[in-house]
């Protein structure tokens, strides 16, 4: 059975990633957060806003989140996209363009917003749920499931899995975050 | 102006000679109709083509701004463009860029499908949008000489910048000019200009 996941984790996960992407120097920020508020991941938001190391950048879209990921990364700066499932489904355009076509390494925490806790994601009755493994299957982007504290470290490893395939990679936040 | 003048929009392409003679060492961010002669005018320097993901170049502009706080940032937008991420103006003012400079080349179109008119054609109004949301200055330049005279405030004042620019249609567009690298090649050569 799927379990939340406290926002004080992911919070420490996003910060080891940001280090070991620079290598260890210590930046003012130590990476950005490009967010396009998602229900599901509320109470990581809510955690960033207090959190001086990590810069957040509130996007309207996640066509704009895309293209803002791309800017950082020419510049040498670390990202974390996160996202809802909708919000997938508006950008997978501009996701085909940036982060595939243009072999830029994009990581997405994508909120599995009505996930039912008792079914796996593809048998939902939801079809915002049930497709979103689907489509990603579809553009071969690699994901996996954050199902409880345990997949944590999932973080970190499809963090760098963007970035060793020069392209997106996505943690699917199973339920709601606390 | 006196009265029976008429204004010639300004010719995109000189406005784009204007820009490569003064923008020093800034990053520029073509998109859609100017990238084919920027592409001459500016070959192998910082610059990268938003292309493939038409409404992008402001956010893209805006991600190399802040990753380059010390550097220029120039996105050449077009007004069809814009209005296909429209929200970026509020995201960019948000953000606060202080060395972003937004032009909007502005001719009421959308010049790469056949010219068909964009949502409100010509009358729609970008600086009030930018100033609306929150731009630190937003305003409109018709013709040339003007230009020329705001053009080194343009790219040293403090941003988010927008400003509007009245052009005709350029010479060339990304079908009748098909060619330049491919983004991922742009993405590449300019991290490690910039490394």
């Amino acid at each position: 059975m799927p379990e939340s996941v406290p926002a004080s984790l992911i919070l420490d996960a996003y910060k080891e990633i940001f280090k070991e992407a620079r290598g260890g120097q210590k930046t003012d920020p130590l990476g950005w957060v490009l967010s396009v508020p998602d229900t599901h991941q509320k109470s990581v938001l809510a955690a960033l806003d207090k959190e001086r190391a990590l810069r957040t950048l509130t996007c309207a879209t996640e066509d704009e989140a895309n293209a803002i990921a791309a800017g950082l990364w020419i510049g040498g700066e670390p990202c974390i996209v996160m996202i809802q499932h909708a919000g997938l489904y508006a950008s997978i355009n501009t996701l085909r363009g940036v982060a595939i076509d243009g072999k830029v390494p994009i990581f997405y925490m994508i909120g599995l917003l009505q996930r039912e806790r008792d079914k796996d994601p593809r048998e939902s009755r939801h079809s915002m749920v049930r497709w979103c493994e689907p489509l990603l299957d579809t553009f071969s982007v690699p994901h996996a499931r954050l199902e409880g504290p345990d997949d944590v470290h999932l973080i970190a490893k499809y963090f760098k899995l963007s970035r060793e395939r020069r392209g997106p990679a996505a943690v699917l936040v199973g339920l709601e975050t606390m | 102006m006196a009265p029976g003048n008429v204004i010639t929009p300004m010719k995109p392409e000189e406005i784009l000679r204007l820009i490569a003679s003064s923008r020093g060492t800034a990053i520029c961010v073509p998109t859609m109709t100017t990238a084919p002669e920027w592409r001459d005018i500016a070959p192998d320097d910082l610059s990268i083509t938003c292309a493939g993901f038409m409404g992008g170049a402001s956010s893209l502009g805006l991600g190399l701004a802040l990753a380059n706080p010390e550097r220029r940032v120039i996105v050449f937008d077009g007004d069809g463009s814009l209005l296909m991420q429209l929200g970026s103006l509020a995201t960019i003012a948000g953000a606060r860029p202080r060395n972003l400079t937004h032009l909007l080349f502005k001719n009421g179109v959308y010049h790469t499908s056949g010219a068909q008119n964009i949502p409100g054609g010509f009358d729609v109004d970008f600086v009030m949008m930018a100033k609306g949301a929150g731009y630190r200055s937003a305003y409109a330049v018709h013709e040339i000489g003007e230009f020329k005279r705001r053009l080194p405030a343009m790219l040293s004042e403090e941003g988010p910048v927008l400003v509007e620019l009245h052009t005709g249609l350029a010479e060339k567009t990304p079908m009748t000019a098909r060619g330049g690298k491919p983004l991922s090649d742009m993405v590449d050569a300019l991290r490690k200009k910039l490394a």
